[in-house]
């Protein structure tokens, strides 16, 4: 079993749901969580929103070299069988990929143990 | 790749993600979570506090800088006192930036 934990924009969350279900993943974590990357914030809330974005937002004080500590993200956190990995990554870049700064990250970590609370099962069979 | 998650006090999270920064590691997440220790709270007269507000930082770095991270988040998050935080580090298999859809940090 592995974990797939993905940050990515909050306005991409319902796409990503929809990919997702499309390619049968339907269990997933949604948290709601502030992060930032290597850049540090740069860009402030006109790099939360994809940039292509802005001009339909109306950014009226729109700095570029703004910076924000911290810009809200979504957090999906989804655990696969070994051999779904690969696909959900890819339709998770898909899902989310703009080509700008701000996209997220994906890891992938494996789980030792996994036991469905309503059956007591565990192992690869409480993953569905 | 290892994953360090650190639950610290919310008033030391800000300086702790700030020193972290200071020494290379910038990107993190940060989210506000409720927790308590072995403690199991905290008894104040006739008032039992069960769950403490917390923040947990996440951030992912490559396996040699993982000492570094662990030392700065205890010498800035320690007070010394019941509830300082615990931290975990787990083994990431991959990480990929979804911008570039390559498999790195």
């Amino acid at each position: 079993m592995k974990e797939i934990i993905a940050i990515v924009r909050r306005h991409q969350v319902p796409a990503s749901k929809k990919a997702l279900e499309e390619a049968g993943f339907n269990a997933l974590t949604i948290q709601s969580v502030e992060g930032r990357g290597k850049q540090k914030g740069v860009g402030g809330w006109a790099a939360e929103v994809d940039p292509h974005l802005n001009p339909l937002l109306k950014h009226e004080t729109y700095v570029q070299e703004a910076e924000m500590k911290w810009i809200p993200k979504r957090m999906l956190t989804l655990v696969l069988q070994d051999d779904e990995v690969s696909k959900a990554v890819d339709v998770l870049i898909k899902a989310n990929q703009t080509g700008h700064i701000g996209d997220g990250k994906i890891f992938v970590c494996s789980l030792e143990e996994v036991v469905r609370v309503r059956t007591g099962e565990n192992g690869p069979r409480a993953v569905s | 790749m290892k994953m360090i998650r650190a639950i610290v006090r919310p008033e030391k999270s800000e300086t702790v993600a700030e020193k972290l920064a200071e020494a290379g590691i910038v990107s993190m997440t940060k989210m506000h979570v409720f927790g308590r220790g072995k403690t199991k709270g905290l008894q104040v007269g006739d008032i039992r506090y069960d769950e403490f507000p917390k923040v947990m930082l996440l951030t992912v770095v490559p396996d040699e800088a993982v000492e570094k991270a662990v030392e700065i988040i205890i010498e800035v998050g320690k007070t010394g006192n019941i509830g300082d935080g615990k931290v975990f580090i787990s083994a990431v298999e991959a990480a990929y930036t979804v911008r570039t859809s390559e498999a790195e940090l």
